[in-house]
């Protein structure tokens, strides 16, 4: 009875080695572990809180101008510099406060609130320059323009970038 | 006669409730929209502020201690000078206050602004801030000492 069952056992694991690719647990192991070591890990500051987690249906590329959410935008795009449209690049600092308006979201037909946040902290990045200027006032409007360097609620006031980042959905009446 | 006195009184209670006009009813979601587009920028999202920016967090309400600090954050620049109407103002002050005063509320609670209240304090821009609203807090907390003496 105990030979039948080895036998049977040893067929059956002759069969599953023949049939599966050898290396294929190593394969994929080797993918997850290496996968892993790609996730971005540096110190990066983010724009956090909980609206910034709820982000909505994008199309196109947040490193060129005519991306939606760069409607008023007026500086260096930090995903040119080493950041994206959410983040700053590493060694610079969010200014915590913020010039505001509102973008027209194309891939879901809303408008979005989104806050200008300029990373400051390093000389101006001097890539993707873009100005766009939707909405934009004259500076005796001082919230409402952004011909001003907004890095005024950080340690340094050296501007570098902008970043765009949606913290809520316009109020439609 | 006796039914008289009744109406009289009854129409005495009814004009002491408070009352908002429609246009004071509160909806939240237009108040957040109004505090992200025209004050957050300064006072960050949850009113913390900035440096030389002053938090609503946890202290707004003191101002809602003295009639001086009521005025206060209508009369600033921010409030006074806005794009928003009466309505849209109030609303966002109330909303701003409910959301942000925390600790600084008065015990008793406030009464909220009113369209027609900011109205006429609105048409009285301060010009000058900081020296103004650091005599209303200082008459604040005196008048809290004394309070808490007697």
């Amino acid at each position: 009875m105990m030979s039948f069952i080895d036998r049977l056992l040893e067929q059956r694991a002759r069969s599953a080695a023949q049939q599966a690719p050898r290396r294929g647990m190593l394969k994929a192991l080797g993918g997850v572990l290496v996968g892993a070591s790609t996730l971005p890990l540096l110190p990066v500051a983010r724009a956090a809180g909980p609206e910034a987690a709820s982000r909505p249906q994008e199309s196109g590329s947040d490193t060129d101008c005519d991306y939606w959410r760069y409607c008023a935008i007026d500086g260096f795009l930090c995903s040119c510099c080493g950041g994206s449209a959410n983040t700053c690049p590493p060694g610079t600092e969010m200014s915590p406060v913020t010039w505001i308006g509102t973008c027209h979201n194309p891939a879901d037909g809303r408008n979005y609130v989104i806050s200008y946040n300029d990373c400051c902290g390093k000389p101006g990045c001097g890539a993707c320059l873009c100005q766009r200027d939707e909405g934009d006032r004259p500076p005796y409007r001082p919230d409402k323009t952004n011909d001003i360097n907004w890095c005024l609620g950080t340690s340094s006031a050296a501007y570098h970038c902008s970043a765009a980042v949606v913290v809520g959905v316009a109020f439609e009446e | 006669m006796f039914n008289a006195i009744i109406k009289g009184l009854m129409l005495v209670l009814l004009g002491s409730v408070p009352c908002f006009a429609a246009d004071d009813a509160m909806n939240p979601e237009r108040a957040k929209y109004h505090y992200q587009m025209f004050c957050q920028g300064c006072h960050t999202p949850d009113g913390a502020g900035a440096n030389a920016i002053p938090p609503l967090k946890n202290f707004m309400g003191y101002f809602l201690r003295s009639q001086r600090g009521r005025e206060f954050m209508v009369r600033v620049p921010g409030s006074a000078l806005s794009t928003l109407d009466d309505a849209e103002l109030a609303e966002v002050l109330n909303w701003s206050i409910d959301n942000f005063a925390g600790v600084s509320l008065p015990a008793a609670g406030y009464t909220p602004y009113t369209a027609k209240e900011v109205a006429v304090l609105r048409t009285q821009p301060l010009q000058e801030i900081e020296n103004h609203r650091a005599s209303v807090l200082a008459e604040i907390a005196a008048q809290e000492s004394q309070g808490a003496e007697s």
